[in-house]
């Protein structure tokens, strides 16, 4: 899993209501008014929690159907479950970053 | 040693650049901000929080190209200028437990700087028993079900 990916969906897991859809989305499929019925929040927002879930890969949504039913994306969970080897990749890719940014200060100080 | 409920991850890196200025990068938020990151996301200046100093608070609000937005929240507990930074960060707003990174910094006398950054990270067994264990609970067996077909 890319970095970012990594991070929208540590991103979409640290929410309760996110969690708890995904929860539902586990013992199957279901539509928007489905997924809302057991939230006291309206129909607009489970749609914003179901588009971060859909970026970062953990469901997908159906195209042609008008309802575009919810699906769980198992794999992105899978990798969440192996977080270890993940989280320690995304700081290595951070402190890769910090190396290049400390290569650029000191470059723009010796061009002074 | 690793407590239980706990996971570490240690890395080293050696940099070729003075301590003082790898120390700078760590610290000050014009800084930071251009390496933190990740990739697609940024941490703007405005968003950043960081009272450097033993018990000061820090937040740094990641914000990603689609306008989602990532909080870190957490406490220095240990600012030893320029050798050694302690951060926790807080389980709020955040996926894990809380963490906690101990960051040294070593001056290698030749103009390079080793740093190794040690983590606990408080894990999802923890979690499991929090009031909304029923939900993350399920996510983990799914997950493991996954796993093992």
């Amino acid at each position: 899993m890319a970095v970012d990916q990594l991070s929208s969906t540590f991103s979409a897991l640290a929410d309760p209501t996110r969690r708890a859809i995904l929860a539902r989305l586990a013992q199957g499929e279901a539509t928007v008014n489905e997924l809302a019925e057991p939230f006291p929040i309206t129909l607009q927002a489970v749609s914003k929690h179901l588009k971060v879930l859909e970026r970062a890969g953990l469901i997908t949504r159906g195209r042609s159907a008008q309802l575009r039913p919810s699906r769980l994306q198992g794999e992105a969970l899978k990798e969440v479950a192996d977080w270890v080897a993940e989280y320690r990749g995304f700081w290595e890719d951070r402190f890769d970053r910090l190396g290049d940014h400390l290569q650029e200060i000191q470059r723009g100080r010796s061009g002074q | 040693m690793t407590e239980a409920g706990a996971q570490e991850i240690r890395i080293r890196r050696v940099f070729d650049a003075p301590r003082e200025l790898v120390w700078k990068a760590w610290t000050e938020p014009e800084q930071l901000a251009q390496w933190w990151g990740p990739p697609g996301w940024t941490t703007p200046l405005d968003l950043i929080t960081m009272d450097v100093r033993p018990g000061g608070a820090f937040r740094l609000t990641g914000i990603s190209e689609d306008g989602a937005e990532m909080p870190q929240d957490g406490v220095y507990r240990e600012v030893v200028e320029p050798e050694r930074l302690v951060l926790e960060e807080s389980a709020e707003n955040n996926w894990h437990e809380g963490a906690v990174s101990v960051v040294t910094f070593t001056d290698l006398g030749d103009g390079r700087t080793e740093m190794v950054s040690h983590m606990t990270i408080h894990t999802t067994e923890e979690m499991r028993e929090r009031a909304e264990a029923g939900v993350s609970g399920s996510l983990d067996r799914l997950a493991q079900h996954l796993e093992a077909r």
